[in-house]
């Protein structure tokens, strides 16, 4: 597995989630200035880009001069979206120096494969495409991706200053969200700057460091060997439709027993043990049939949601007591997990898209593009789970690590 | 002798031997219940087409005569290949037996589909050489990729009802898959009207004479409908469609346009008006259903040696026995068919009393879609489903005949 310690663009966090209100509530005028610098550097930094481009294909390694500049703007660019979007409390310096508690480091410059240079602008294509879906259409101009939703970073941001507002802190789960995000736009401009010639990896797994250990009641497993049979791959979409209409007829009823369970939780205080087997069986066969549909799973699903079938699988804790005001108010509090939710959506909508491309050509699935994949579902779950008073846990927005089996 | 006379005894033999006198029954009841049509009097083509047209018509049909000829081919061929390893993608499923079954079947049309792909665009490159189709290839693939998810779902729906009896009833799923089937095709007739797309209701004064035709043919009630395809085709086509409340006349927005006259799209009027007062559709069903008694009892049969159907192993075998069967009862279905044809000609005549303008419509029909109105015998035996356009217009003589004061 590619650990981030040895990517040669990796992010490096030191923030305490602290946040002070009075710069929350002004941050995006804070960051006014940050943006316009950020705009000026960055004209800059294209005329330099393409001579560094030059440079590099016909010496081979990027000129220590330009590697330098190019990467302190990259710094730069990460400190002031972490800034913006409250990944971090402090104003960054503009000088794009390393002292910022959500910082990069990148190696110095390296050997790089001509051919990968001599083709950086069609190859970081996929990567500008992935990156859209974590800025939507609020991105850096240097992306030149345009967002087909909503950006997920942009989401969490929102979501997280009204959080650091009211509590004068920010979220882990939000923060690791958007420093994913961040990590995985520093490689790309990284990459297009030519300052590595190592793809982005988007596994999010790897990408910031040490992760929290959860052990959340909805949580995703994967024995997934990324392989995957082109055949299918191409078929994908249309070997789908039969699941598809019976997860939407599954659906209706679930809804209905959703509902039922919302009314006899609220009352005894615990969802009955028959409703929370149904909404189980059918919260894990949605997440198969998905896993199936957007490429992060190979085989073709069972019809039941049965416990184990799948490599990518859901496990559902047992039944607990949940706060009845919370089960009162479900539908009100899932609303941010909800917008979390469906800007996940559009994350594993692009996985697919860039998967479907990348299994068909090498019979396998990438690590990154299966896992980030993985997440969007895990997350999804999770809201499911919490909406349908399966579990009274909220649902984790960033990258975690579940513990190992007792067993273990 | 003796053994046969014994084995003649059996209950089961006798049984088999009821069930078919019963099929044989059926299949003479449901022949006879659409009535003949009495010949017209040989008469040459040249008559009524130039030796160019005829020449070109002949050409065109030829060439996709031969290319649907290859693709069949292509298709024994690769459902050959199927049959033989297709169980090795089992390895693909983590369903279970029905789930892995549905899959198993599933691409094996997928496979179908990728290997007809250059026939399928060598027809459409002909049809847009001679300006019968206005689709580009593209929007063909496209759109052949999207219809084969209709083919998916019709192919997992009827494996997981067969495969599902197949656990329950082991050898004699057949026996309950059979109403199932014809129940889904009674259903699917049902509502086939809505699934057609872009369609809008036919307005006057063509649905003022559709009304007039309805009453003249002892029907009420029929919707009609003009289905635009002028984006894909030049051709013309109409059809009937839909039981009892939803019948339906879909005419195509190619036989509105300038080249067909109101008295001409009367004729065809008349003609769909005549299949819904025959109930045609319905006949069409019951054909379904005495086909599918013996084809669901040879695939139980011959899929015996991979365990039969109720296992996976056993789908991509099935699929060749039920696509060899079907290609086998074709000529025989064409001929129901073209008897349904003939006697919806004649009911139209008798409503619109219009031979000449009938005549003329046909004479348009071939000229618009490029057919030849005169095919070989072979072709029209494999691919016929109406009459051939000269045993159309001849059948208009013979009504002239039948209703000479």
């Amino acid at each position: 597995m590619d650990r981030a310690e040895a990517r040669p663009v990796r992010l490096v966090i030191s923030d305490d989630l602290q946040r002070g209100r009075g710069s929350v509530f002004f941050r995006l005028w804070f960051a006014l200035p940050l943006l316009l610098w950020l705009a000026i550097w960055g004209l800059a930094a294209f005329f330099v880009v393409i001579a560094n481009w030059f440079a590099t294909l016909f010496r081979g390694t990027s000129p220590r001069p330009l590697h330098g500049f190019l990467a302190r703007f990259v710094r730069f660019s990460v400190h002031v979206y972490a800034y913006l979007y409250l990944a971090a409390e402090p104003l960054p310096g503009f000088g794009g120096k390393s002292d910022y508690p959500i910082d990069v480091e990148i190696d110095p410059p390296l050997r790089q494969n001509r051919w990968k240079v001599g083709f950086r602008l069609v190859l970081v294509v996929p990567a500008l495409i992935l990156l859209a879906a974590f800025f939507g259409s609020g991105g850096n101009a240097s992306s030149g991706g345009q967002a087909n939703g909503i950006g997920l970073l942009i989401v969490a941001a929102f979501l997280g200053w009204f959080f650091a507002l009211a509590r004068g802190r920010m979220l882990r789960g939000l923060r690791d969200l958007i420093a994913y995000g961040l990590s995985y736009a520093a490689q790309v401009w990284a990459y297009m700057a030519l300052l590595t010639d190592r793809y982005p990896s988007s596994d999010p797994l790897t990408a910031i460091g040490p992760l929290p250990v959860r052990e959340d009641p909805v949580r995703l497993e994967s024995s997934d060997d990324l392989r995957r049979s082109r055949l299918t791959v191409f078929f994908r979409l249309l070997l789908a439709i039969p699941h598809l209409i019976w997860l939407t007829l599954w659906g209706i009823v679930a809804l209905l027993a959703a509902i039922g369970n919302w009314f006899a939780t609220l009352f005894t205080g615990i969802s009955p043990a028959g409703l929370h087997r149904f909404l189980a069986a059918y919260m894990r066969y949605q997440l198969h049939v998905f896993a199936y549909l957007y490429l992060i799973g190979n085989p073709f699903p069972g019809f039941t949601g049965e416990r184990g079938s799948y490599p990518i699988e859901l496990r559902i804790g047992e039944r607990a007591r949940q706060n009845r005001w919370t089960v009162g108010f479900r539908i009100v509090l899932a609303l941010p997990a909800l917008l979390i939710a469906t800007a996940y959506g559009t994350l594993v909508f692009t996985v697919a898209f860039l998967g479907w491309f990348a299994s068909l050509f090498t019979g396998t699935m990438p690590l990154g593009l299966r896992n980030a994949g993985a997440l969007a579902l895990r997350y999804g779950s999770q809201t499911y789970g919490y909406l349908f008073m399966v579990s009274g846990a909220y649902p984790y927005s960033g990258p975690n690590v579940a513990p190992p089996p007792p067993d273990a | 002798m003796r053994r046969l006379a014994s084995r003649l005894k059996r209950p089961s033999t006798l049984a088999l031997l009821a069930a078919a006198a019963l099929w044989l029954w059926a299949a003479y009841a449901l022949w006879h219940a659409t009535a003949s049509v009495p010949q017209g009097p040989a008469l040459s083509p040249n008559r009524f087409f130039g030796d160019l047209f005829l020449e070109r018509s002949s050409s065109y049909e030829r060439f996709l005569v031969v290319d649907g000829l290859l693709a069949v081919a292509t298709l024994l061929a690769v459902l050959a290949v199927y049959a033989c390893r297709g169980h090795r993608l089992m390895r693909e499923s983590a369903a279970g037996r029905v789930g892995t079954g549905m899959l198993l079947g599933m691409l094996g049309f997928a496979v179908v589909w990728l290997a007809e792909i250059p026939f399928g665009l060598a027809a459409v490159w002909w049809q847009r050489d001679h300006g019968v189709s206005r689709q580009g290839y593209l929007e063909w693939i496209v759109e052949s990729f999207l219809g084969l998810g209709g083919t998916f779902l019709f192919i997992a729906a009827a494996l997981a009802i067969a495969m599902g009896l197949a656990g329950l009833l082991r050898r004699w799923w057949w026996v309950a898959a059979v109403p199932a089937f014809v129940g889904l095709a009674l259903l699917f007739a049902l509502v086939s009207p809505y699934l057609v797309p872009s369609t809008s209701p036919l307005r006057d004064p063509h649905l003022a004479e559709a009304r007039a035709l309805e009453r003249m043919e002892g029907v009420e009630g029929t919707r009609f409908s003009v289905e635009d395809v002028d984006r894909f085709t030049t051709a013309p086509n109409a059809e009937a469609t839909g039981l009892g409340p939803t019948r339906t006349v879909i005419l195509w927005s190619t036989l509105l346009n300038d080249d067909f006259n109101r008295a001409e799209v009367r004729a065809v009027l008349g003609h769909e008006i005549a299949h819904v007062a025959h109930d045609d559709p319905l006949k069409q069903i019951g054909w379904l259903a005495l086909f599918l008694i013996p084809a669901a009892a040879l695939i139980e049969l011959l899929t015996r040696r991979r365990g039969g159907m109720g296992r996976p192993e056993a789908v991509p075998v099935a699929l060749l026995v039920l696509v060899v069967l079907q290609l086998l009862a074709t000529p025989m279905f064409n001929l129901v068919t073209r008897r349904a044809e003939a006697s919806a000609d004649w009911s139209a005549l008798d409503a619109t009393r219009e031979p000449a303008v009938a005549r003329a419509m046909f004479r348009r029909l071939s000229t618009t879609s490029h057919s030849s109105p005169d095919p070989p015998a072979w072709t029209s035996l494999l691919y016929g489903s109406h009459p051939t356009i000269m045993q159309r217009i001849e059948m208009t003589y013979a009504w002239e005949r039948a209703h000479r004061p």
